[in-house]
């Protein structure tokens, strides 16, 4: 172009044609405002929200009556619930306000009561009344929470920490969480083939808010397609089962399956002639067929009814439960089953149109809100059978003094309803019988190890699958799941894939009420289906419509159907979580609008141009708009998997072409909270990300702001934390710049030594003085100043004097009342809290005096090789007045040869050689390293964002600024290497050091600068499924050294113990005997195998071979023959375990 | 103090209860910083704030660190 076309005439508004177009420029910034609103831990909360505010008000709607069998008068009526906010369990306190802390601190349940009103009858009057009928645990920073809306002062005298993400419960003292697990989608036609087999089936997982779910088959099985369904105990052939849910003619159900398609027509008239070979051409006739085969469970004994009623009901309440079926009318369940034979028909004609179990759009995740739901609603409904039992014991009785007021019955109900809940979440064992559901490990303890630890629990979601399977479709990695899902943030080893991480920006949806989403369907021209027959339902131009997988109407054109859907969307008439698109595979537009969807928002695009404007931008930087304000104005949108699968989205607004319909927010969304933590993760081998993942995790820092104030079983603390030098967007979202787990080391990448050989590292002791990678270990030990039920107590007793009026040394460190001074120095062995225990404590029948009774010594006396000090001495009591004592005791570390340490790029290793400043080499600036790392590390891993942040870090430093390393994006190269030349530095980040052992130049140049490192870290601590915090052994030298010259063995054996708890001995194996053998290194075997180990003198008779005893022999009644030899003791052992079998050994003795 | 009663596990046992403490033990109210004395088989309460938690005072014998 030339610039006829910029002249004066062609410009508009002081543009002209070339110039380039104007972008929305910072619309990451949307970002943090949805984090704002919506919080890292969303998902937790919003679930939790709904339960308590929406749901556990519909389980109380659905089960509001007690009625009583003995007066039929009577009558109970709940009429509302509610939830208060979380208070102290006591009666006398004034203020009844508890803190998440508190509750931590003292070992009890941050729970808030359950307030129903009731109504019922008292004589003849009706009354209305609140009721407390339980305790519920509430999850933190919901909005039953205190926590909630404050700011960081409130929060700081809560001793709460701003950053912490909330999202999981306190129960009994303990953090847990309930993690979010991926399910397939239910009430969804899922069409699968077995091509071994053969097979085409459609399923269908039927679950109505009764809880009660089934599933319904239709299969191919021989060429013919048949129904399938647990209530029934054979496949019933599919015309038999639309014949019995109402559709008679052959013509009919033809038309409603294959339509006028010739192929389908085909492969169905095999079933049809089946139905008639059966003789079975009615409706009547088909429900005795089926009913015939339905699986009564009749517990109450009535009079029997007629097979075709048995088949009518469980076609109307047990198959594909969802469809609903009013008054008698079959036709929208016949036409649901006739979809899923037109499923099966169109995957056996054309093997594509099966469907993907692993797209996410077919996965639903549940969340703690709907846990809880179905939790409370089997305790609800135990708790209304106990009720009404005891009402009925009362009611019972002829002659009652007063009026009977069922309130006081409900204040005797005991504590089911909160012993249930705090059991189910403290064990993580869902076993709800009335819902046939029975699951374990559903809650996990809230990994404290590190602040993003806790972070990347929350985000986390877990799969249903199991994980020996050899399949590796659910484990890979699949295209639908960007932007909701995170790429990189998987564990290794055996749960790779099927531990998946929730994306920066997703939502969960939760459930929206469907019924004015299908009036709205109706009133924007969606026709009845029932009015309808097959060859119009299958017309070329006709697309069912469903709503959340129910069939509602027909409509003939789905693209304005969808448009002025959306549209309503937009201008907020329904909720904006409702996703509506078109599936032309199915011809059919869906309408979702139940729970567990994964959804992210993004800009709307409307004549190829953003709908959000610069003006927005520079508004939400004033803080005049927030997220919602966006959402409101119909700028932008929540788009689920399904729908953005139905849309046309640009990555950049440069892409936006004629088509695009949506623009991504910001790129590096994609990726989780954890994975966000690596500077240049587009730079990386796609490995060392998800390795990373799993270690960031690991690292040891700052757990949060109240860190000090917890009493955790195992907390560890870096010392000097601090934010790294190269940062992300995501760090500073998420708050790893305010509780950083590292230290930003000066490394030199060179060899030296020798002692850097496999990744080891050598450091600065120089660095390590001044406290570099060192870190403090605190650890709680509580015990219970116990009340027994017989009256006796245990007791603190001072420390005990010798003869010579000395305190002994181990009690040297306990004051008068019982317990170590806080701040003293422990060493090992010494007692920290002198406890005594009543020797008859368990004695029910004891009776006497509780002063009398006499003790016995239990103290608690610290066991680590190290010596620590007393933290924290904190006496509180519990719930049931127990006094709880905790002493946090605290240790101090400082890096050492063997500990672990990694850089944010998957590249871990230990230390290897410790270097004395001086003989490091230094810059002509005379800076040292603190680390220096071998560049093998670099060319396999191709862990090239390290360089970069090397790069960018070193000119951060120079230029007193932090630098950026966000994913697709960042500080460019160029840049950083230009502040380098301008600061005096080589471009390429290399430096000239002089050696500190010869003094002389080195030969090359050296790569040199700082790169953020994770002060050590600690072994896995996830592994999902049962884990204890002692369990967690770190990696750090000091908790694994060990070795043994003599110790303790074992009784039975005689053997050395095994393991290093138990002091053990170290095992010469089969295989190292093998060696000796080999090598007939005979008197080394002899000494290992016998004489260091279990060596044993028996007497042995050489007439009949078995073993005396005192040079006697008791078989032989003589001592004539006997002979002395050494044994190992398990062989003796062995000898007398096959004579208790019956086997007699003999011992045959030769001159050796 | 309390050797009624106890006399018979003096020897291995050692430590005499803690029923009145000689002097009275301090501790520090978790949420006001009150001083409060406890008793044994009393609900532990601040005077001031009725708080549940006390925290013990910091022992009044020197404490020396290794520099490391």
């Amino acid at each position: 172009m030339d610039d006829s076309w910029d002249n004066a005439g062609s410009r508009w508004r002081g543009l002209g044609l070339t110039d380039p177009i104007k972008t929305v420029e910072d619309k990451w910034l949307l970002l943090p405002a949805f984090l704002q609103v919506k919080g890292l831990v969303k998902q937790h909360i919003d679930s939790f929200n709904y339960f308590v505010d929406v749901d556990i008000k519909n389980v109380v709607k659905a089960n509001n009556k007690i009625t009583s069998d003995v007066d039929p008068r009577f009558w109970l009526k709940y009429i509302d619930i509610n939830i208060g906010f979380p208070d102290r369990n006591e009666v006398e306190t004034v203020d009844k306000r508890v803190t998440p802390h508190e509750c931590r601190l003292r070992d009890i349940t941050y729970a808030a009561p359950i307030i129903v009103t009731v109504q019922y009858t008292r004589g003849k009057k009706i009354v209305q009344r609140n009721v407390n009928i339980g305790r519920l645990p509430i999850m933190l920073r919901s909005n039953k929470c205190v926590l909630t809306g404050k700011n960081e002062s409130e929060l700081a005298c809560m001793v709460e920490c701003p950053l912490d993400p909330g999202g999981y419960f306190v129960v009994k003292g303990t953090e847990k969480v309930i993690l979010v697990q991926e399910q397939l989608s239910k009430n969804r036609i899922i069409v699968e083939t077995d091509t071994a087999k053969s097979i085409v089936q459609a399923s269908c997982t039927s679950s109505t808010h009764g809880g009660l779910k089934s599933k319904t088959y239709v299969v191919t099985k021989k060429g013919r397609i048949y129904l399938r369904h647990n209530s029934i105990h054979e496949d019933v052939p599919i015309v038999i089962a639309l014949k019995a849910l109402g559709i008679q003619s052959d013509k009919e159900i033809l038309l409603l399956t294959a339509g006028n398609t010739e192929a389908y027509k085909l492969a169905f008239s095999a079933s049809l002639e089946d139905a008639a070979k059966l003789g079975i051409f009615t409706k009547q006739q088909a429900l005795e067929w089926i009913g015939a085969r339905v699986k009564v469970n009749r517990r109450v004994m009535g009079p029997r009814r007629p097979t075709w009623e048995e088949a009518l009901e469980a076609l109307a309440t047990i198959v594909l439960a969802h469809v609903p079926v009013t008054g008698l009318d079959f036709r929208s369940k016949a036409i649901f089953v006739a979809t899923m034979t037109r499923r099966v028909l169109m995957a056996m004609h054309d093997e594509k149109m099966v469907d993907d179990r692993d797209y996410v759009g077919n996965k639903r995740l549940e969340l703690s809100g709907q846990l809880l739901a179905l939790l409370f609603e089997d305790l609800f409904k135990t708790y209304n059978t106990n009720l009404k039992s005891a009402i009925d014991k009362t009611l019972k009785k002829p002659s009652r003094v007063s009026e009977y007021d069922a309130w006081h019955t409900m204040q005797f109900q005991g504590d089911h309803i909160t012993s249930g809940f705090v059991r189910a979440i403290s064990t993580g064992n869902w076993s709800l019988k009335r819902f046939k559901m029975e699951r374990a490990g559903v809650t996990h303890v809230l990994s404290r190890l590190s602040f993003i630890s806790a972070l990347g629990m929350m985000t986390r979601i877990s799969s249903q699958f199991e994980k020996t399977r050899k399949v590796s479709g659910p484990r890979a990695l699949q295209p639908s799941q960007w932007g909701m899902l995170c790429p990189s943030d998987t564990p290794e080893g055996e749960a790779c894939g099927l531990v998946k991480n929730l994306a920066l920006m997703t939502h969960i949806t939760t459930d929206v009420e469907e019924e004015p989403i299908i009036h709205l369907a109706y009133m924007l021209g969606v026709e009845d289906i029932s009015l309808s027959t097959g060859a119009e339902i299958y017309a070329e131009n006709t697309f069912i419509v469903n709503v959340n997988g129910t069939i509602i109407g027909l409509t003939r054109y789905p693209k304005d159907f969808v448009l002025h859907f959306r549209k309503l969307r937009r201008a907020r008439r329904i909720s904006e979580f409702v996703s509506v698109y078109i599936n032309h595979h199915h011809h059919a537009v869906h309408i979702a609008s139940d729970g567990g969807r994964i959804c992210r928002p993004m800009i709307i695009v409307e004549d190829g141009r953003p709908r959000v404007t610069s003006n927005h931008i520079s508004e939400l930087k004033r803080g005049e708009l927030t997220f919602d304000d966006f959402l409101r104005k119909g700028v932008v949108e929540y788009l689920d998997v399904n729908e953005e699968n139905d849309s046309y989205i640009a990555l950049y607004e440069p892409d936006i072409v004629k088509g695009t319909t949506h623009l991504e927010i910001e790129p590096f969304t994609i990726l989780g909270a954890v994975a966000g933590l690596i500077p240049y993760p587009h730079h990386n081998q796609s490995p060392r990300n998800t390795y990373q993942c799993a270690m960031g995790k690991q690292a040891i820092g700052a757990i949060g702001y109240n860190q000090l104030n917890r009493i955790d079983t195992l907390l560890y603390l870096s010392v000097y934390p601090q934010q790294p030098m190269v940062k992300t967007k995501t760090i500073e979202l998420v708050g790893y710049d305010r509780l950083p787990a590292g230290q930003n080391a000066t490394v030199a990448v060179m060899s030296y030594s020798g002692y850097d050989i496999e990744d080891a590292l050598i450091l600065n002791k120089a660095s390590l003085d001044r406290g570099y990678g060192r870190c403090q270990v605190l650890r709680k030990n509580a015990t219970l100043i116990r009340k027994y039920p017989n009256g006796t107590y245990d007791r603190l007793a001072d420390a005990p004097l010798d003869e010579n009026g000395q305190k002994a040394k181990k009690y040297d460190i306990i004051q008068e009342d019982g317990l170590a001074g806080v701040g003293e120095r422990v060493d090992p062995n010494d007692i920290y809290i002198n406890k005594q225990s009543p020797t008859n404590a368990n004695d029910n029948q004891f009776s006497g005096q509780a002063a009398t009774v006499p003790y016995k010594n239990t103290p608690l006396s610290y066991k680590s090789p190290i010596a620590g000090n007393i933290d924290k001495v904190m006496i509180s009591d519990t719930d049931n007045d127990q006094t709880l004592i905790k002493v946090l005791i605290r240790q101090t570390r400082r890096p050492e040869l063997g500990d672990k340490f990694s850089s944010r790029h998957g590249q871990k290793g230990v230390c290897g050689l410790i270097v004395n400043q001086e003989d490091m080499p230094f810059n002509d600036q005379g800076i040292n390293p603190d680390t220096i790392m071998n560049p093998h590390g670099f060319p396999s891993r191709m862990t090239v964002g390290k360089m970069i942040e090397l790069l960018a870090g070193k000119a951060g430093v120079l230029s007193g600024k932090l630098q950026y390393g966000t994913a697709f994006g960042g500080s460019k190269v160029e840049d950083m290497s230009r502040i380098l030349i301008d600061n005096g530095f080589s471009y390429s980040g290399k430096d000239m050091l002089t050696s500190g052992i010869t003094g002389e130049p080195l030969e090359a140049y050296v790569y040199f600068g700082p790169i953020y490192y994770q002060v050590r870290f600690l072994s896995q601590p996830s592994k999902l499924g049962s884990q204890s915090t002692e369990k967690i052994s770190e990696h750090m030298v000091m908790d694994k050294m060990h070795a043994r010259a003599r110790g303790p063995r074992a009784t039975l054996t005689r053997q050395p113990t095994e393991g290093r708890s138990r002091e053990g001995g170290l095992r010469l194996g089969e295989m190292e005997r093998d060696c000796l053998i080999g090598y007939g290194a005979t008197q080394l075997l002899l000494e290992r195998l016998m004489i260091s180990s279990d060596q044993f003198e028996v007497n042995a008779c050489q007439k009949c071979g078995l073993m005396g005893y005192n040079g006697w022999c008791s078989y032989c009644k003589s001592s004539k023959t006997m002979a002395q030899l050494t044994i190992p003791y398990a062989a003796k052992l062995l000898f007398q375990e096959l004579m208790a079998m019956n086997v007699v050994p003999r011992l045959i003795l030769d001159d050796a | 103090m309390n050797n009624d009663g106890n006399q018979q596990n003096q020897g291995s046992m050692g430590g005499i209860p803690m029923q009145a403490p000689r002097q009275d033990m301090e501790y520090l109210c978790a949420d006001c910083g009150a001083k409060n004395e406890i008793k044994s088989r009393e609900p532990i309460r601040c005077r001031e704030c009725g708080h549940r938690i006390m925290y013990k005072k910091r022992t009044t014998r020197m404490v020396q660190f290794e520099a490391r």
